[in-house]
C-alpha cells in the first residue's frame, strides 16, 4: 500500500508546489496529502482559466461538456460543474470525495477509475509512471461489466450479490486458531481494505466473457475469511471457491491490481487461494492439475513437458478431446516432443528442491498492521 | 542500471519457443544477429514457473527464478526474454529481492545449501523488444530496414503480462506504453488503435475454461480486424499461439470469419530487415500472412 501512496503523488507537478509535494508523497499520510491538495484548489480556483472537453456517455450517445479546471479539479468536481451549471440531468453516483466510500467509480479514458481520486490534469498531460499517456478529451462511461441504469450509474447488484455470496462472515467450525499476535493478520490486512467500489469488477477481462466467474472483489473478499485464524471453515470455502466460476477461472491479466484504487491486489489473494487449496489437497479440476505439473516438470527435466502437462491437466479424457487441437497445430508443424531436451546441471535443481523440502519458508507478501485505522 | 554491457544479454526464450512456437525462437536469433545483439543461450536455465508452480509452492518459485538470475548475474549480463509470461514471473520476482533484502537471503541459503551460486540482486529482466526500443534504439532499427512495410496495417498486441501489475516493470508497464507502435512506425508500419490492445488473450484458461479462452481471442482479433488491421503483431509466444494459431477454433466458436495473420514482433521486423521466411519461420503460423505482405512489397 505504500507504494501505491507513492506512485499517485509522486510525479511532475506544477514547480511551485513541487518541493512541498515531494517530501510529503513518501513518508507523509494520506489524510495531510489530501489536506494540501484541497487548500491549492481554493487557492488556485481564482486563476483557473484552462478548460477540457468531457466527452460523457449517455445511454447510447455522447455528450460533451466543457469543464473549467486547474492543477487540482478532479473528474468529479468537473462532473458537478456540468450538474450544477451546465445540465442537472447528468446523472453519477459520488458521496464522500476522498477515496473512501467506492461510490464515483466509472471508466475514465477506457480504464475505470475513482473520479473523485483522478485529477483532470492527469488525464490530460498522462503519468509516466503508468505510462498512460494524457488526451485533449476525457471521455467518461459507466463502469464495465454490469447493467447501465442511467448515465454513468450502473447497476451493482451483481457486485454485491456475489461478495455476499462469499459468506463475508467468521463462521463456527473445527479450523478455527486463535490468534496469537498482529502477525496473524498479516494476510487479511492485505485485502480488507476494500471499498467495494467495483473498479476491479468493471475492469476484469474474464467477466466480460464469463458472468458466472466470482469476480476479483469475490474473491479478495473471500481470502479474507480464508486467511483469518478465527475462521472455522477454511477448507469448506477453498472447495466451494475451486468450483467452476472461482479461483481457477481467472486469466490472471492483472487489471484488478492496476484498477483497485486502495491497493488490495486482488489478483494476488486470487494467487493465493490457489496455494491454500492446493495445499488443501483439493486438486481435483483442470487448473489445481495445470499448476501442479510444473514442479515436477522443472524437477525431472528442468523444462516444461507440453503434450504430458496437456494430458496431466485434463486426463487422458480430456487429452482425446484435445486431438483436434493437437492435428491443428501439427498443420503446421508445431508437434512438440514427449521427450523434451534436459537442462544442463539438472542434479543441482534436484538438489535445490530436496533442500526446499527440508525448510518452511513463507514468502507470502504480507501486509503489516500499523497502527490505528490500518488493515 | 542492470549488467549488460554492449548489447549482450542472457537469452531466454521460455519453454513455448524452445517447443511449439520455436518460430519466434528463430527470428529473435535472427534479428538480433542482424541488429548486433548478442543472445547468450542459458543452457543450465529451467522453466520460470509460469506463475503456477509460484501458485503451487511460492518459495520453490522464488529459488527457481533466483538460480536462474544467478546464472545471468554470473555472466555479468540482464536477460532479455521473448515470452511475456517470463517477463512478468520474472520481473515480479526480481523486484522482490530487490526490495526485500531478508526475502533474498533466506532464498539464497536454500542455493547455497544446495551448492548453487547465491543472486546477488544485481541483473535486469527486459523484453527483448525493450532492448531494440531501448537499448540499441530506433535510429539503428530503421537504418537496417531493407523492406519497409509501406503503410501495413498493423495492430499490436501488447499481453497482459508485460503490462500489469505496472510496478513490477520498471517504467515499461502500464496502460500505454508505445514500444510496439513505435517499432512498428520505425519499420514503415502503420499502426491500428483498437480496444483490445491491452487485453487479454485469454491463453492462461485455455485449459481450464476453452470457451472462455476462445471468446477473448477471437473477440480482439475480430476488434482489430475491424479497425483494418492488415496483421497483428504480439511479443509473447503465448498470445501468438492464442490470438494465430488458434485463431481458426475462435472463428468456429464465435461463427464468424476473422483471417488476420498474427505472428510475433520479431518475425515482422525480420520481414522489414529482409531475412526470408526460413530465418523468420513464418511458414509456420496459421494464418498465411503472404498475401499481406505481397500487398505492400515485403519479400519473404
Amino acid at each position: 500500500m505504500a507504494e501505491e501512496k507513492k506512485t499517485t503523488t509522486a510525479k511532475k507537478a506544477v514547480p511551485k508546489k513541487t518541493a512541498a509535494k515531494k517530501t510529503t508523497a513518501k513518508k507523509a499520510p494520506a489524510k495531510k496529502v489530501a489536506a494540501k491538495t484541497t487548500e491549492t484548489k481554493t487557492v488556485k480556483k481564482k486563476a483557473a482559466a484552462k478548460t477540457v472537453t468531457f466527452r460523457v456517455k449517455r445511454g447510447e450517445r455522447w455528450q460533451e461538456y466543457d469543464v473549467a479546471y486547474d492543477a487540482s479539479t478532479t473528474v468529479l468536481s468537473g462532473l458537478e460543474q456540468i450538474k450544477g451549471d451546465q445540465d442537472g440531468s447528468l446523472t453519477f453516483r459520488r458521496s464522500c470525495r476522498a477515496s473512501i466510500c467506492g461510490s464515483c467509480g466509472m471508466k475514465i479514458n477506457d480504464r475505470s477509475r475513482l473520479a473523485c481520486k483522478t485529477k483532470i490534469k492527469d488525464m490530460i498531460e498522462g503519468m509516466d509512471h503508468r505510462n498512460y499517456q494524457g488526451r485533449d478529451v476525457i471521455s467518461i462511461a459507466p463502469q464495465g461489466n454490469q447493467p447501465v441504469i442511467k448515465d454513468l450509474v450502473v447497476d451493482i447488484t451483481q457486485l454485491f450479490n456475489k461478495v455476499e455470496a462469499e459468506e463475508p462472515y467468521i463462521k463456527e467450525g473445527p479450523e478455527r486458531v486463535e490468534a496469537k499476535d498482529k502477525t496473524a493478520y498479516e494476510q487479511v490486512n492485505a485485502v480488507s481494505n476494500c471499498i467495494m467500489c467495483g473498479l476491479c469488477y468493471s475492469d476484469c477481462t474474464e467477466l466480460e466473457v464469463n458472468d458466472n466467474f466470482h469476480g476479483p472483489a469475490a474473491l479478495a473478499k473471500a481470502f479474507r475469511f480464508v486467511a483469518d485464524p478465527r475462521e472455522g471453515q477454511k477448507t469448506d470455502r477453498l472447495k466451494k471457491l475451486s468450483e467452476k466460476g472461482g479461483i481457477w477461472d481467472c486469466v490472471r491479466c492483472g487489471m484488478c491490481v492496476d484498477a483497485c484504487p486502495k491497493g488490495v491486489a486482488p489478483m494476488e489473494a486470487i494467487g493465493k487461494l490457489r496455494h491454500r487449496a492446493i495445499e488443501a489437497g483439493i486438486t481435483n479440476n483442470r487448473g489445481a492439475k495445470h499448476a501442479i505439473v510444473f514442479k515436477d516438470d522443472i524437477r525431472n527435466g528442468g523444462l516444461l513437458n507440453e503434450p504430458m502437462m496437456l494430458i496431466k491437466t485434463t486426463g487422458l479424457f480430456g487429452a482425446i478431446e484435445q486431438i483436434p487441437n493437437a492435428l491443428h497445430l501439427a498443420k503446421k508443424g508445431k508437434v512438440p516432443s514427449f521427450f523434451p531436451e534436459k537442462i544442463e546441471g539438472l542434479d543441482e535443481v534436484k538438489r535445490m528442491f530436496k533442500v526446499l523440502e527440508e525448510t518452511e519458508l513463507d514468502v507470502e507478501t504480507k501486509v503489516l498492521d500499523e497502527g490505528p485505522g490500518a488493515g | 542500471m542492470g549488467l549488460s554491457k554492449d548489447l549482450n544479454y542472457a537469452y531466454y526464450p521460455g519453454c513455448a519457443a524452445k517447443q511449439i512456437q520455436k518460430e519466434a525462437d528463430w527470428s529473435a536469433r535472427a534479428i538480433a544477429e542482424e541488429l548486433g545483439i548478442s543472445l547468450h543461450d542459458m543452457p543450465k536455465a529451467t522453466c520460470c514457473g509460469a506463475g503456477n508452480l509460484q501458485e503451487h509452492d511460492p518459495a520453490a518459485g522464488l529459488a527457481v527464478n533466483a538460480r536462474i538470475f544467478s546464472q545471468a548475474e554470473e555472466m555479468g549480463m540482464d536477460i532479455a526474454t521473448i515470452c511475456n509470461t517470463c517477463l512478468q514471473t520474472f520481473s515480479y520476482a526480481n523486484q522482490r529481492f530487490k526490495n526485500e533484502p531478508e526475502l533474498l537471503a533466506d532464498i539464497n541459503e536454500v542455493l547455497t545449501a544446495a551448492g548453487i551460486r547465491p543472486y546477488e540482486g544485481t541483473i535486469d529482466v527486459k523484453h527483448l523488444a525493450w532492448v531494440l526500443v531501448d537499448d540499441l534504439g530506433l535510429d539503428k532499427v530503421k537504418q537496417k530496414v531493407q523492406n519497409p512495410l509501406s503503410g501495413m496495417k498493423v495492430a499490436p498486441f501488447y499481453g497482459c503480462h508485460a503490462l500489469r501489475p505496472f510496478e513490477v516493470f520498471a517504467g515499461r508497464g502500464g496502460e500505454r506504453p508505445l514500444y510496439l507502435d513505435q517499432l512498428i512506425q520505425a519499420i514503415g508500419g502503420e499502426v491500428v488503435d483498437y480496444q483490445g490492445k491491452d487485453k487479454c488473450c485469454g491463453f492462461h484458461v485455455m485449459l481450464a475454461g476453452e470457451e472462455d479462452f476462445l471468446s477473448m481471442s477471437g473477440g480482439h482479433a475480430l476488434n482489430a480486424k475491424n479497425e483494418g488491421a492488415d496483421v497483428m503483431v504480439s511479443p509473447c509466444t503465448l498470445c501468438d499461439m492464442a490470438m494465430g494459431a488458434y485463431q481458426a477454433k475462435a472463428e468456429k466458436k464465435m461463427g464468424k470469419k476473422i483471417g488476420l495473420p498474427e505472428m510475433s514482433i520479431s518475425q515482422l521486423v525480420g520481414a522489414s530487415l529482409g531475412l526470408g521466411k526460413d530465418r523468420l519461420g513464418t511458414d509456420r503460423l496459421h494464418q498465411d500472412p503472404t498475401a499481406v505482405f505481397k500487398k505492400y512489397g515485403v519479400e519473404l
